[in-house]
């Protein structure tokens, strides 16, 4: 029977800690069939699981032109994470996948590509600076603003600085008043401040917005008084979520089933869904 | 004899503290005095440490028996530790008894860090017993033969009297004068209901189809934020209240109580008599055919005003101590807990019972601790204001028959 | 020709002799009816009573249910999956409201993915139905396009005759091995079923413009978010998926309780009881039908029946309906 709530086994590569409680880990199909033709598109996410503890949502993180394997990252807070916190090299987890919608490459194609990300919010926007920076030459300038509460927070902070050595690429990273250390050389402020004060040329540009509610709030003032449209703002959504595929009832905001519709919306689709997320 | 070339050989668990009896464990151990190498020993800090659950775990995952044992009375290390646990089993037994557990396979002892020798003594006198008794099918009890033919005899009437205009009235006064800003009460068919304006109240009812105890809206923050509300308050509200307040759920001053009256009142214990009078394994299967029928909604949880957690156990995974599953384990495991968390807590409103969309005579579960409370503490929950609880406190004198 | 009380009681005694399952309505307290799998023709029970409390949902999909199983040794994890092969089951005096519930669920259970346990067992289920003849002050099958004898998700109709006898309607092929010799063009005027108490496009409407609204407060205040409502319910679908024993299950879930939206951060978008009522309201008679052309509710009156506060979805319609 095609068991459609079947998970692929994955066999743990890498795990690599990015916080006191967040991780990262690289995953690969056991199978080989299934790793050679699998493919997916940044912006959509899996379900993920440990076996005996259940299962979680979470973004593939890792760009859609990295053959074999996926990357998923996790901050330890539940009963699903702590064990998934557990686990190491050469383990066996689970994966259902891909799920959701993607972010529009295709059609961000020769724009300027502005990224806006706080704190765990950064592993969503990863897979699609990394897939932008391979396919370099479809895009115009990049600029990516990155913070953190502490320095500590930062996720995948070494890729900033890798991100930073390719052409027009601009990366920004700070920390919240009181985050910094002493040999912190970026900025200091909220990621809305820090990013209006930058003064990113805004035309031609599609921004990429994701974070927690709050730094959303102050965010998109400052896109709209850049002049960007409803419609060229992206963010990724979170319900809480369990089948994934649009069955167990539970991610609607409204009419909108995240897993199905979601979790990538433009502004002009958000402002059209209540407040049910 | 058994031709099985394999005999009987009983699985036992014994949970026990680790002060006393896992001492007294080693003790046995190093003097060489053997025991029957049929127990399973699992090592807690303290009796008191010993969650009810633990019993009900034993049996589900294949002990033939159970034993639970620790520091003598004045002897716990952590003081009181063992009082408490004493108390917690005193209401606890009841409420295996009634649904149907064999007690033969549930010990309790107090055996000290000294005491090698009657470590000794009780596993082996424990082995022996479960061997005769045989393997505990636990909840694997045939349906052969259908549920056993038990019907709770008719209940003593608990009619409301009459006060029904009073009742109007009143509500009405309190919502005129803005001494509250609802009145909470009951319609013609018994549904909660809500007045805000005076001449909403006509429309409040008591009457016999009144069977939610309306307490129970106090736990919903919506309700709360209301601001002073008035509630149609009969006995068992009141005596909810009273329980509320103590647990530091409920502020008086925020509840007007409109008091109305019942023709009869708690405790009948009737039907848990009637039902007691079935053996042991009848019972079991009794609550193994109800149990069939819970689908887990809740809505006994729900109708109690007692059940305020934000977080049931229920929905707790770290760990999962009761699975959400309506499986007969899981339903067992959920029962189990929520009637056993209202000990010295529950007023007998019945809401529960009368809830269960299932039918299910929750109401037996209930009355099984609240008739050991009454027998052995002369204990009746929320019969005054400022009543101490039942569980949390312990004497020196709480007296059992049980532990050896 | 009509088939008997007696013949249908044969009948579920030879299936049961075939290894057949067979849900029916079972008095399983004086007074009190709920479809149950029937251990004998006896039990059956058709008359004396309005509509079982519960649905019949459990024969296509049960409370608790075994996705698959798996073996960790160390590092390694094996799935271990039994071959599905649901048991041929009947469904003997379903009522049409429950009926109905079947087909309309099956979009939901295929949208983009099959869900093979619904469909397979969807397969293996012949519905028959018992067409109604009465019906209380909480019904509302004919609001929602469907009547007492309404014939969506049955594959026969009975009619009673009120002798012990019952006319026969093939409504599917699926039974006709079974009734086809009962089978006649001729059964009674249907009845005319419950007044119309609402309408399903006023009520959608009203739900499009009223999200944000002082009506769920006012409306819905009295819910104390148990899941009677939703799991007594035939078109309730809402569900869990958790880890235990060594298998991934699936479990009833329902969005009236308090943690069914609550994300791992501790923020939860309906965090009130009338929020979680509105989601239940603007499911079924908005977001479902717009998505796939169905009211997800056949006006069986369920929910207001096993509601410890006699709410339900119909007194909340009787309200948008009163303006």
């Amino acid at each position: 029977m095609d068991n459609v709530y079947r998970p692929y086994l994955m066999k743990v590569l890498e795990v690599r800690q990015h916080t006191p409680d967040v991780k990262s880990m690289r995953v690969a199909f056991q199978d080989e069939d299934v790793a050679a033709r699998f493919s997916f598109r940044v912006g959509q996410f899996g379900i993920f699981s440990a076996f005996g503890y259940g299962e979680s949502t979470f973004n593939i993180c890792s760009s859609s032109n990295w053959r074999g394997y996926l990357e998923f990252c996790f901050r330890k807070t539940g009963r699903v994470t702590e064990a998934l916190w557990d686990t190491e090299v050469g383990d066996t987890i689970g994966f259902r996948g891909p799920y959701g919608n993607w972010y529009p490459m295709e059609a961000w194609e020769r724009k300027n590509l502005i990224f806006l990300g706080g704190g765990i919010a950064m592993p969503p926007i990863r897979c699609a600076i990394w897939y932008a920076l391979e396919n370099r030459q479809r895009y115009g300038d990049i600029t990516i603003v990155y913070g953190a509460r502490t320095v500590k927070d930062l996720v995948f902070a070494d890729e900033l600085d890798e991100w930073e050595k390719h052409e027009r690429v601009r990366v920004i990273r700070c920390v919240d008043p009181g985050g910094e250390t002493p040999e912190w050389k970026g900025e200091i402020g909220f990621v809305p401040h820090v990013f209006e004060r930058a003064n990113v040329p805004a035309d031609n540009s599609v921004a990429l917005v994701i974070g927690p509610p709050v730094m959303i709030k102050f965010t998109l003032p400052v896109l709209d008084r850049m002049g960007l449209r409803a419609c060229d703002i992206y963010t990724s959504l979170e319900n809480r979520m369990k089948c994934g595929i649009g069955k167990c009832g539970r991610c609607n905001a409204g009419d909108c089933y995240i897993c199905k519709e979601g979790p990538v919306f433009s502004l002009e689709q958000l402002q059209k869904l209540p407040q049910d997320y | 004899m058994s031709s099985d070339s394999r005999a009987f050989e009983p699985k036992i668990i014994a949970y026990v503290c680790n002060w006393c009896t896992y001492l007294g464990a080693d003790l046995a151990g190093t003097n060489r005095l053997e025991y029957p190498p049929n127990v399973r020993i699992v090592r807690l800090p303290c009796t008191g440490r010993i969650d009810f659950n633990l019993i009900v775990k034993g049996f589900e995952v294949g002990a033939d028996a159970v034993l639970i044992s620790g520091c003598h009375p004045g002897d716990c290390h952590y003081t009181a530790g063992n009082y408490h646990a004493r108390r917690r089993w005193m209401l606890f037994r009841p409420l295996l008894d009634v649904l149907g557990f064999d007690l033969r396979r549930v010990h309790f002892t107090w055996i000290s860090a000294a005491e090698g020798k009657k470590f000794q003594q009780v596993i082996t006198e424990i082995t022996e017993q479960t061997r005769r008794l045989g393997p505990y099918p636990y909840l694997k009890f045939t349906k052969d033969g259908g549920a056993p033919n038990w019907s709770p005899p008719a209940a003593r009437p608990r009619a409301p009297v009459h006060g029904e205009a009073q009742m109007r009235e009143t509500a009405r006064d309190l919502l005129a004068s803005g001494a509250v800003n609802v009145v909470l009460g009951y319609d013609a068919a018994g549904a909660p209901a809500f007045a805000w304006k005076p001449e909403e109240t006509a429309r409040l009812a008591w009457n016999e189809n009144a069977r939610t105890n309306l307490a129970v809206y106090l736990k919903r923050k919506e309700i709360r934020a209301l601001g002073k509300i008035g509630m149609v308050t009969p006995p068992e509200t009141a005596r909810a209240l009273n329980v509320l307040e103590r647990e530091s759920q409920v502020d008086r001053e925020q509840v007007v109580e409109i008091a109305v009256e019942r023709s009869a009142e708690p405790p009948d214990f009737s039907a848990l008599e009637s039902f007691m009078a079935l053996p042991p394994e009848e019972r079991m299967r009794f609550w193994i055919h109800e149990f069939e029928r819970c689908v887990r909604c809740y809505a006994c949880r729900a109708v109690c005003p007692m059940c305020y957690c934000e977080r049931c156990i229920v929905e707790n995974n770290r760990p999962q101590e009761i699975s959400p599953s309506a499986t007969i384990e899981g339903n067992f495991a959920w029962h189990i807990a929520r009637a056993f968390h209202q000990a010295g807590r529950c007023v007998g409103c019945g809401a529960c019972a009368h809830a269960c969309p299932a039918q299910i005579p929750l109401g037996l579960l209930n009355a099984a601790i609240a008739k050991a409370a009454l027998d052995q503490f002369q204990y009746r929950p929320g019969s005054e204001r400022g009543q101490e609880p039942l569980i949390g406190r312990y004497s020196l004198n709480d007296k059992e028959d049980f532990i050896r | 020709m009509s088939i008997s009380l007696q013949s249908l009681i044969t009948m579920v005694d030879s299936w049961l002799g075939e290894g057949k399952r067979v849900l029916g309505p079972k008095l399983v307290k004086p007074d009190f009816v709920q479809y149950a799998w029937l251990g004998a023709g006896s039990e059956l029970q058709l008359e004396g009573f309005l509509r079982p409390a519960n649905s019949i949902k459990e024969v296509v999909f049960p409370r608790h249910e075994t996705l698959y199983r798996y073996r960790v040794d160390g590092k390694t994890v094996q799935l271990l999956e039994e071959d599905f092969k649901p048991v041929e089951t009947l469904v003997l005096g379903a009522r049409p409201c429950d009926a109905a519930a079947l087909p309309i669920l099956d979009p939901l259970f295929n949208w983009d993915f099959r869900d093979e346990f619904w469909n397979l067992r969807r397969k293996a289920v012949t519905v028959v139905t018992l067409a109604c003849q009465s019906w209380d002050e909480q019904c509302f099958c004919t609001s929602v396009g469907l009547g007492p004898d309404a014939a969506r998700g049955s594959d026969v109709l009975l009619y009673p005759l009120g002798n012990g006898h019952f006319a026969v309607r093939l409504i599917t092929d699926k039974a006709a091995a079974l009734f086809g010799s009962y089978a006649d063009e001729d059964h009674p005027d249907p009845s005319p079923g419950p007044p119309v108490k609402f309408a399903p496009d006023a009520v959608k409407e009203f739900l499009q413009a009223n999200f944000e609204s002082s009506f769920w407060q006012e409306n819905t205040l009295r819910c104390l978010g148990c899941g009677a409502c939703a799991y007594y319910c035939p078109t309730c679908h809402c569900f869990d998926i958790i880890d235990e024993k060594s298998s991934r299950v699936r479990n009833w879930d329902a969005c009236q309780f308090a943690l069914f939206t609550l994300h791992a951060s501790g923020h939860n978008p309906r965090k009130t009881q009338p929020e979680r009522q509105r989601q239940r309201l603007q499911h079924k008679f908005r977001i479902y039908p717009e998505k796939f052309g169905e009211i997800l509710c056949t006006g069986c009156g369920n929910c207001t029946r096993n509601c410890p506060v006699g709410l339900g979805v119909l007194n909340v319609l009787k309200a948008v309906q009163h303006g």
